[in-house]
């Protein structure tokens, strides 16, 4: 009798447990789970060149269901302004950040720092120089191949003869790994051919013109190795500036494309944007799902795009991207 | 394997009716409820599924009826360009005209609109709305449009979307577009001659129509692709164009409308397809499983807390329940238990009129029980106390002592064969008194007892009264209970006869009279007045001053504890007549068997007598 008591008193508990657990779980599935939080931070957010890297983005963020935030920067960054824009973001609650690294020595130090609040995804570049040095996870396209490609296309173009031609290259900045690693590939890709190497410009040529090209001498290719130089050298080749120099560059915005649609740039490598913000916030969203998981290095694909191959289909949808 | 389980099931320990009850409501109903639920489940997602599909179907129609109204209305753009326009004039002197048909037309309709151009079939452009610079040499005559339409020339053609590549507006910016393209007979200086005539739609047109209805965040979406399963739109699209994604759009490309069922990369999922008309396009909208069961989740969680209260519900009333069938049988089964343990409670009585009924009458059966059990030990006494009393008569001293005296003056007087038979008549009596220990004996020993104690009292009393046995030899192999002649004829002959002179006669007879053997003992003596005849048989005191002291209750009580209350002694006497003693006994053969039986006394043998009477017969 005093068994069978026990017995029942029991069951009703575990029933009454289950019936607890139950609509609390019920309840929590009602509330649904908040998304995580994503800020992408990024330079000159607003620029054209960025679009193809924002809609990969933004797929990434319906993907994988994640609440994705591209904070609204202007110009460049210094790794001092960058920190203060990372630590506000991660105030007003991003569970991870995806940061282009400001070209500055203390941006490697800086965002380790950051990695031990919050996963730190790199899009575009390593932060520290030599890609070696760099701890934090990146997500970039193989920057040195893609200065190969170029250094390639140049002398198919002239059949691997370049004896004496000589070259002018641009770049935004000498202190990024992405700069570094396209010009060091593209140069690697001409030596021994004889080509000389006029002059290097390193500047964003936003407010400043002192650098400007039509003061430079002449020289028979300009190399531009990323997008705000190619667009700087189309335009300057638009403008007849250029003194009949060629422009073979790095480019991905849709401005880039015009100038070899029109025939001012005569080859143009196109980083593949897209993916590195997508994979970028997907390897992210991995390592928020998943507790133990370690961010890897993703790297991403280039395209080689001449103006005769611009409208075929593949090219059509790497034009697409950048439309967005 | 059967036997192996009918074995664990013959060891399970016999439960209490109460957890048995308990346990059977409980399987039944929580199986039922089990069976509801499960039903209910199945029904409702069944319902809910077909929900689901159905206003995808709704929703797919109405943008397919969208969609149509919108290429529809780029149909007769095409149209109007081309009879309004083109056909009323001529390219040479009124291409103001035509340019001015063009602007209006491009003007109405710019939301959509990207462009509207007519080429000549060479390609070369002949009027163009925007205006705009053509690019350098876009050679119209190897884009895809072009080619179809000089392809099929009776049909309007709708291309897949792609890149706009004829114009320069100076933005640095590329269009997307749908282009439809057709062929029309243009008139220039009064010739007529092919060309075609290119309207380019704004693909974010169609790609805002399918983002409107692709805003469900339950795996749910809707695509766009052409006859060939070439992609117009998709959500996903870039990543499928990357290989990130994928779609079964080549599939899906070649179903008629209506609801399929298909398995692509091992998700199971409903795709319902819509087929757009002029285009041949598909409107496909993929619903994988996992979206009913997405939706159906909390429904699940609610059911099954429904049915766990329900099981909480169940089991307090189950409980309810069988405490109320169980309490009284449990409770009846206690007071049974006590009873057997030794303590004397009340059975309960109470619960349900059947166990009310059982109660009363276990406790009737044990209060019989009760009494035939002390009846039987006042027997058992009794009957003890009877047959020493019996045996004690047999060694009476007082009668050993005038026996002895008897014969001790016959020895005296020299009359020796006097004594001897005196002796041996006393030995004879001694004998059959003991009889081994038995109750029962034969009628022949029990009149050989009679006779040998009346010879031995005739000397005593110097034959003052006479004897006659009168016995039907045929009883004489019959049971009877030995000594009860005896105190009989001891009564007899101290009220009946030894006062009176010579003349006192005794008679003893013995019949067989239907199943019973009738002994009597008749004295011509003194008699009893009725009163002292009542009281002979009851009254145990009344006992000879100088007898066995064994009185006729005696002899009555030992005849009926072995034959049963109804034989025994019945006495008749009339003062100064006489007095007769009857004895009445069933006529049981003597034999070892029945003998012994009927030692037991009546209550153990009686069945077993009628029995072997009946087997007799």
């Amino acid at each position: 009798m005093k068994n069978s008591k026990r017995l029942f008193i029991l069951i009703e508990a575990v029933l009454a447990a289950m019936v607890i657990v139950l609509a609390f779980v019920m309840l929590q599935e009602k509330n649904g789970r908040d998304l995580d939080k994503v800020s992408v931070i990024i330079q000159n957010s607003d620029d054209n060149q960025w679009s193809a890297f924002k809609y990969g983005l933004r797929m990434a963020a319906e993907d994988r269901k994640i609440e994705m935030f591209v904070v609204s920067t202007g110009g460049t960054l210094t790794a001092e302004e960058e920190k203060s824009l990372i630590e506000r973001e991660i105030e007003n609650g991003a569970d991870a950040v995806i940061v282009q690294p400001a070209p500055d020595a203390d941006t490697e130090n800086m965002l380790r720092d950051v990695e031990k609040k919050v996963p730190v995804m790199l899009a575009g570049c390593t932060a520290s120089k030599e890609k070696e040095d760099s701890a934090l996870p990146v997500t970039e396209p193989d920057h040195y191949a893609m200065g190969t490609a170029l250094a390639e296309e140049l002398l198919k173009d002239y059949s691997g003869n370049i004896e004496g031609k000589t070259v002018g290259i641009l770049s935004e900045t000498a202190d990024s790994e992405a700069a570094a690693n396209r010009e060091k590939g593209f140069l690697d890709g001409l030596k021994d051919t004889g080509a000389v190497i006029s002059w290097s410009v390193y500047d964003s040529f936003s407010e400043t013109d002192e650098n400007a090209l039509e003061f430079r001498s002449r020289v028979d290719f300009v190399i531009a190795l990323d997008d705000n130089s190619l667009r700087t050298a189309g335009k300057y080749s638009a403008a007849k500036n250029l003194h009949g120099a060629l422009v073979y560059g790095i480019g991905n915005s849709t401005e880039a494309v015009y100038y070899l649609d029109t025939g001012f740039a005569e080859c143009l490598v196109v980083p593949d944007e897209f993916n590195v913000g997508y994979q970028s916030l997907t390897e992210t969203a991995e390592s928020l799902d998943d507790y133990f998981h370690t961010m890897q290095n993703r790297t991403v694909s280039y395209t080689v795009i001449r103006r005769d191959t611009l409208f075929s289909k593949e090219n059509q949808e790497v034009l697409f991207t950048m439309s967005q | 394997m059967k036997n192996k389980f009918f074995g664990r099931l013959k060891s399970v320990k016999p439960r209490g009716i109460q957890s048995t009850i308990m346990f059977a409501i409980s399987v039944i109903s929580i199986s039922i409820m089990l069976i509801l639920g499960i039903v209910m489940y199945i029904r409702f997602s069944v319902l809910s599924r077909q929900e689901i599909i159905q206003s995808t179907q709704k929703l797919m129609e109405q943008a397919g009826e969208n969609l149509e109204d919108y290429l529809g209305s780029m149909r007769q753009i095409s149209d109007a360009v081309y009879y309004n326009v083109i056909k009323e004039n001529d390219l040479s002197n009124q291409d103001m005209d035509i340019q001015r048909g063009m602007n209006l037309l491009y003007e109405a309709n710019r939301d959509s609109l990207r462009s509207i151009a007519i080429y000549n079939n060479y390609g070369s452009l002949m009027a163009a709305e925007p205006l705009a610079s053509q690019k350098e040499d876009p050679d119209v005559t190897r884009q895809d449009w072009f080619k179809r339409a000089m392809g099929e020339m009776e049909n309007m053609h709708f291309s897949t979307p792609h890149i706009q590549n004829l114009f320069d507006d100076g933005t640095f910016r590329y269009y997307w577009v749908i282009s439809l393209s057709r062929v029309v007979e243009l008139t220039n200086k009064g010739d007529s001659q092919l060309g075609v005539l290119l309207v380019d739609m704004d693909y974010s047109n169609i790609s805002r129509m399918m983002k409107q209805i692709n805003t469900l965040n339950n795996g749910q979406y809707y695509y766009l692709c052409d006859s060939n399963g070439e992609i117009i739109y998709h959500m996903r699209q870039i990543q499928i164009s990357d290989g990130i994604g994928s779609e079964n759009s080549k599939t899906a490309a070649k179903y008629k409308d209506g609801v399929y069922d298909e398995t692509f990369e091992g998700e199971h999922r409903k795709v319902i397809v819509n087929t757009i008309s002029y285009t041949g396009w598909k409107l496909v909208g993929v619903i994988p499983y996992s979206t009913f069961t997405h939706g159906m989740v909390n429904i699940r969680y609610f059911i099954m807390v429904l049915m766990l209260l329900m099981a909480m519900m169940l089991v307090i009333i189950n409980r309810v329940v069988s405490v109320r069938i169980s309490s009284p049988i449990l409770k009846l089964n206690n007071s049974v238990m006590e009873y057997e343990a030794g303590e004397k409670p009340e059975i309960y009585t109470g619960g349900s009129l059947e166990i009310r009924h059982l109660g009363d009458s276990i406790q009737r059966s044990y209060e019989q029980i009760d009494t035939l059990m002390r009846k039987i030990v006042l027997e058992q006494n009794e009957r003890r106390k009877s047959e020493l009393d019996a045996l004690q008569s047999q060694i009476n001293p007082h009668f050993l002592y005038n026996a002895l005296e008897s014969i001790t003056w016959m020895v005296e007087g020299e009359r020796n064969d006097d004594a001897v038979f005196m002796i041996s008549q006393l030995a004879r009596l001694f004998r059959i008194s003991l009889s081994k220990g038995r109750t029962v004996i034969s009628v022949k020993d029990e009149l050989q007892h009679a006779q040998s104690y009346m010879n031995i009292q005739k000397v005593r009393y110097k034959n003052a009264f006479s004897v006659t046995f009168d016995v039907d030899p045929s009883i004489y192999s019959y049971c009877t209970v030995k000594l009860i002649l005896q105190p009989i004829l001891e009564n007899a002959i101290a009220y009946g006869v030894s006062s009176m002179d010579d003349c006192g006669e005794i008679r003893v007879t013995g019949t067989m009279r239907g199943e019973n053997i009738v002994f009597s003992v008749a004295d011509n003596g003194i008699g009893m007045s009725e009163e002292e005849v009542s009281l002979i048989l009851t009254d145990s005191k009344r006992v000879h001053k100088h007898g066995s002291g064994v009185g006729l209750v005696n002899v009555n009580n030992r005849i009926q504890i072995l034959f049963g209350k109804e034989y025994g002694l019945t006495v008749e006497s009339e003062p100064d007549e006489g007095t007769t003693v009857s004895i009445c006994m069933p006529a049981v053969p003597y034999t070892e068997e029945n003998s012994r039986i009927l030692e037991k006394g009546y209550i153990f043998s009686r069945e077993e007598m009628i029995d072997r009477k009946t087997q007799g017969k």
